[in-house]
């Protein structure tokens, strides 16, 4: 990473921000190259229905006698399937585009859910003190100890099988982990004694909490949040090996990796290799990319 | 000190008193137990008398105020499905968890600091990038294909290790340990590896992320000038000044092995509690999953007691308060 | 995943330093992999199948099944009517407990009088129900008097342990599973078990049986099919169970394992909802309509025959099942030979549904169990494809049991496939209870929560319940299977087959259609 003096000009505007912002990640081509994975994945999942041979999700174009078919092999659409199929005939590499339409979706959105309410709840708790941190803290000791499957069972039961439910359980399984982790390192910024010193003075809460504790408890919580985005697309992937994921018939790429397991010790790899390697592929990079965006964001670096 | 442990205890009464509620209300919205026990060859009348033994006609509350009465007089029930007090039935198989889940964290705590403070202190070496990208594979891919792999790898293709179960065991202050002999660690290595991944590919990140701040802050350019020696510098301000990310995650993590190992011990048949409570969840026998559920919320309140006990410790600016 | 693998191996070497594994079990050992295992090792507690398949080997049954369940002695050496409500078993003689005490009468009656008060949620009255009372003739005789006319008594004391009267009323899990009460008359004794883990057995040498070939033998329970398969590629364990269709074939080429397989006792059965409105209506053209279309039997019939059997059987389940055109194989007591296979027409299918008034087909929602049975969730999607192609969008939805079988019961499918094992080998089992309307006063149909009511079959079922005579009661149910059949009560799909799997060249095992393994089945070869 790089060891250039820190960027400390005031920034003017917004743009400017957000420039010296990419001018700063730039400087590592690792997380440029892992940004440009990301787009395209982005960009392949948005655009499945047009770069896909096959719509896996749709019953009428699938055909059983394509099942389980080698990568290479020709099916019945009269296309190489690259990646082979599945036992249902589906053409591994168009389940991949779409399984990771899903999957991101999933892993996004209980990331960012799971995120904005463990942050704030976990800065609350800090910031306050007192009874509101007992509460809160007594409330994520609960959650924790609330296992995701017997949330997943309860929302399949009552709502039935789908994604709002599947993100639901996710996040409810993990904003405890950025809450524990914001609150540990706010309250330790908490007590020293520059907040101590900013709290005496009539300065607004927001401030406090958007100036000072906030930055200093995001280097670990965008580590555990890369973590967790990866974890919930794999945490998704475990739900439906227990059969509380989403609907058969549109797998995600947790699914497809899950369902292909079965096949492993039969020798017939493909049918998890691949969506699994693509899952890993997609993880590394977001990660990649989280660790340059909080080395750039490091609010030490400019101090 | 003494009235901040006793304010502690009394929220943990009340996280309990809630767990248990919620476990109730759970189980109620999935569904009759009966239902998921019952033999599809019994009539109405058979399964009508079931629901009325088992007491599940009268009203939740009624239920839960038996339950709760019950409980003040020490007695957390007997499972539906093994007819065995849940309690001896949690106590039997927690020695096997226990010993897992600690290998397990010994395993992630011994590799992933060194792992994680080398890549930080050398943050562009080739090596630090190796653990990095090794790291990432900890929590990207899921548990129970790891666990194959391994198995795969290591008990069907080299033959090296069992494919699954626990070794022998020694009774060691009452609590029967595999660990004790060599062949109960052939058992024990694979789990505890899988199970230790994610672990350990957090613990890398953290310690690196946290090394990588420090080293770059003022007082650690003050302690090089002062003439300190590097592995003085990394011990004393590196090490002290990421502790406390570390042991928060440490202690999540200890309670979330301890409590829902349940892939890891599916995927090489260990016997221990994760089995049984994914086994009793599936089956909804809830006076199993309402007494271990209330141990885990009890675990999770000690553990992390215990944590911010040891953050005033490495902090002295972090006071416990009798309020916190 | 390479750098896994290289980390790992270099810590497990360092760790392995002077282990030893525990080698292959020796000749007299038969250690076995096996899906699931008892809850208790009480043999009244509970009618799990593999509650059953364990005790068997440490308590013997009043009647004993046939590979194909057909009847055979056990403890007891006959049994007759003799009257309409009175059955004579005669008591096997010299046979011994574990302990040494004698079996007599009186133990028998004793097992009987006790299952209602010990057995749990999983409860054994469902085969002593038919039961008044009994009463000890002589040391040797037992008369069981029932409350109606029960020709199917013997089939149901298949599953009658007998216990040993010695060990009280007390005796309840807790001393079973210490192995303090756990004395029975079968071949293996009891040495430990917890539960969820193994269950170790030793060889009985009083068995009035034949003298069995293993000295010792350990169940292990490993229910992750995976984790089974690879304790027997690595040796740890010398035969499993359930060998899933995906791995059958990599098995039948691998030289180190012998495979068998066996026709099972369990189909995959659609259930059409044929209650006047659906609990979750079917749309056409993206609305819902209030009209249940299944109630139409053309719709029924149109959905059969879009179903390709052969197909699944083939593709789906890798060759391990038979189509299916009845609820349990014809060779049971009341199944048919007459009912001819389902025919696959596609062409046909879609005319039907046409003439029902649904050209564009409808859509609906359909729902399955997950890993209940092996292959359920793999047919349950193969179905809707086979649908797609004859029109209609079906929603499969593979639930986990836990969720499945509450919303069952409360009636919450338009649409379902689960599995039904015809576990007591006999029509009445099976037809009573999923065909017959729903009937609470006499306990029939309990499991039709699919609304369907034919007076005809009623009326055939509740007469052959009465009538002891096999021969004019085994036409009645022919006829039942007939009738639901053609009206598609219930739509069956494929008859599923089971495979174990062994060391090669260690043993053979027979192919028991209840699909237990049987430690004292299982011959060495030598």
């Amino acid at each position: 990473m790089s060891s250039s003096p820190a960027i400390s000009a005031p920034a003017e505007t917004r743009w400017v921000r957000l420039g010296n912002f990419w001018s700063d990640f730039k400087q590592s081509p690792v997380a440029v190259a892992a940004l440009i994975v990301i787009v395209s994945v982005v960009l392949m999942a948005v655009l499945a229905p047009l770069v896909a041979p096959q719509d896996p999700y749709n019953q009428q174009t699938l055909d059983l006698f394509d099942a389980r078919l080698e990568p290479g092999e020709v099916g019945s659409g009269g296309y190489v399937h690259w990646l082979g199929t599945d036992a249902a005939g589906r053409d591994v590499y168009s389940a991949i585009l779409y399984g990771l339409r899903t999957s991101l979706i999933v892993g996004v959105m209980a990331g960012t859910f799971a995120l904005v309410l463990g942050a704030t709840v976990g800065l609350i708790a800090a910031y306050y003190g007192g009874r509101i941190e007992a509460i809160i803290m007594r409330v994520i000791d609960l959650q924790l100890s609330l296992p995701a499957i017997l949330l997943a069972l309860v929302l399949v039961a009552m709502l039935g099988q789908g994604l709002p439910q599947l993100v639901t359980a996710l996040v409810a399984a993990q904003y405890a982990y950025f809450a524990r982790t914001t609150h540990g390192a706010a309250s330790a910024e908490r007590r020293k004694d520059y907040i101590e010193a900013a709290l005496s003075t009539p300065l607004p809460a927001r401030q406090v909490l958007f100036r000072h504790l906030l930055p200093n408890a995001l280097p670990p919580l965008i580590v555990v949040a890369t973590v967790q985005v990866a974890n919930s697309i794999a945490l998704e992937a475990t739900l439906s090996f227990l059969g509380l994921g989403l609907p058969l018939t549109q797998p995600s790429l947790g699914s497809l990796i899950s369902n292909g397991f079965q096949f492993l010790l039969s020798g017939r790899y493909w049918i998890s290799i691949y969506p699994g390697i693509a899952l890993m592929l997609t993880v590394v990079a977001i990660n990649l990319v989280g660790d340059q965006v909080r080395h750039v964001l490091n609010p030490r670096r400019s101090r | 000190m003494i009235g901040f442990l006793i304010q502690r205890i009394l929220q943990a009464l009340l996280v309990i008193i809630a767990m248990s509620i919620i476990v109730f209300l759970g189980v109620y919205a999935i569904g009759n137990p009966i239902d998921v026990m019952i033999d599809p060859a019994s009539d109405q009348a058979l399964r009508e008398a079931l629901i009325h033994r088992y007491g599940l006609d009268r009203p939740l509350i009624e239920q839960y105020f038996i339950f709760m009465n019950n409980m003040l007089h020490g007695d957390l029930g007997e499972s539906f499905i093994y007819r065995l007090p849940v309690l001896s039935l949690i106590w039997s198989r927690f020695p096997a968890t226990l010993e897992l889940a600690l290998t397990a964290m010994m395993i992630a705590t011994c590799l992933g600091i060194p792992l994680g403070l080398w890549a930080g202190y050398k943050p562009d070496s080739l090596s630090a990038r190796a653990i990095m990208a090794f790291s990432v594979l900890g929590f990207s891919v899921p548990t129970f294909w790891v666990g194959l792999l391994l198995i795969m790898m290591f008990a069907v293709e080299l033959g090296w290790l069992p494919s699954g179960g626990r070794g022998p065991v020694t009774n060691v202050l009452g609590m029967p340990l595999s660990i004790t002999s060599l062949e109960g660690w052939s058992y024990i290595i694979l789990p505890a590896f899988n199970l230790a991944l994610f672990k350990l590919g957090l613990l890398i990140r953290l310690t690196r992320a946290g090394t990588i701040e420090v080293m770059s802050s003022d007082y650690v350019r003050f302690a090089r000038a002062q003439g300190l020696s590097e592995s003085k510098v990394v011990g004393l301000h590196v090490l002290k000044n990421i502790s406390i990310p570390i042991v928060t995650v440490f202690g999540l993590e200890l309670g979330s092995t301890l409590a829902f190992a349940v892939v890891t011990e599916t995927v090489f048949n260990w016997p221990g509690m994760g089995k049984l409570i994914i086994d009793s969840i599936t089956v909804l026998d809830r006076p199993v999953m309402v007494a271990y559920l209330i141990l885990v919320v009890f675990l999770f309140v000690v553990i992390n007691l215990v944590v911010d006990l040891i953050y005033g410790q490495l902090d002295p600016r972090i006071r416990v308060k009798a309020a916190s | 995943m390479k750098q896994t693998f290289k980390l790992g191996g270099a810590l497990v070497a360092a760790l392995l330093l002077g282990t030893t594994l525990s080698g292959a079990a020796s000749a007299q050992t038969l250690t076995m992999g096996l899906r699931a295992g008892p809850d208790s090792i009480d043999p009244h507690w509970s009618t799990l199948g593999s509650q059953a398949e364990a005790l068997r080997h440490i308590f013997d049954t009043l009647v004993m099944a046939d590979e194909n369940l057909q009847l055979k002695p056990g403890l007891a050496t006959s049994w007759k009517p003799i009257d309409d409500t009175t059955w004579e078993f005669k008591i096997r003689e010299g046979v011994k407990f574990h302990d040494g005490s004698e079996l007599t009468a009186e133990d028998v009656k004793f097992s009987i009088d006790r299952i209602p008060v010990v057995t749990g949620p999983m409860s054994m009255t469902i085969y002593t129900k038919q039961v008044e009372s009994t009463s000890v003739a002589d040391k040797y005789t037992l008369h069981v008097k029932t409350k109606k006319p029960a020709p199917t008594l013997p089939n149901d004391f298949i599953r009658l342990f007998v216990v040993s009267k010695s060990i009280g009323a007390e005796a309840r899990n807790e001393q079973f599973n210490s192995g303090k009460a756990a004395i029975g008359t079968g071949p293996y004794k009891f040495v430990s078990w917890e539960p969820k883990g193994d269950l170790v057995l030793e060889r009985f040498d009083g068995y009035w049986g034949e003298k069995q070939p293993w000295q010792k033998v350990v169940r292990k329970e490993i229910p992750n099919d995976p984790a089974r398969m690879a304790a027997l590629k690595s040796g740890q364990v010398d035969l499993v169970n359930y060998v899933p269709a995906t791995d059958y074939a990599a098995m039948q080429r691998d030289k180190s394992v012998d495979t068998f397989v066996a026709d099972s006792v369990y189909f995959l059965n659609l259930t059409p909802n044929v209650k006047e409105t659906l609990p979750r209506k079917v749309k056409v053209d993206g609305k819902e309509i209030d009209a249940n279309p299944l109630r139409d039997p053309k719709v029924r019939e149109a959905m059969d025959l879009a179903i390709d059997r052969k197909t699944l059987v083939r593709v789906v389940l890798e060759g391990l099942g038979r189509p299916a055109n009845q609820l349990m194989p014809a060779s049971f007591f009341g199944g048919s030979k007459n009912l001819p296979e389902r025919p696959y027409d596609l062409a046909k299918a879609k005319q039907l549904l046409a003439d029902a008034g649904y050209p564009k087909g409808f859509e609906i929602d359909f729902h399955c169990t997950n890993n209940r049975l092996p292959g359920d969730s793999a047919v349950c999607e193969a179905l809707s494809q086979m649908w797609a192609r004859a029109g209609l969008k079906v929603n499969a939805n593979a639930l986990n049991g836990t969720v499945f079988f509450p919303a069952q019961q409360k009636g919450e499918f338009s649409l379902w496939m689960s599995g039904w094992g015809t576990l007591t080998g006999e029509a009445s089992y099976t037809y009573g209870s999923l065909v017959h309307t729903a009937d609470p006063t006499t306990g029939l149909g309990a499991f039709n929560k699919q609304g369907y009511s034919n007076p005809e079959v009623d009326k055939l079922l509740q007469e052959g319940s009465r009538t002891m005579d096999d021969a004019k009661r085994r036409a009645l149910f022919e006829k039942v299977t007939e009738v639901s059949m053609n009206d598609r009560a219930l739509i069956p799909t494929v008859q599923l087959q089971t495979v174990w799997a062994a060391k090669k060249g260690m043993m053979t095992i027979p192919a028991r259609v209840d699909q237990e393994t049987l430690a004292y089945e299982i011959k060495p070869k030598s």
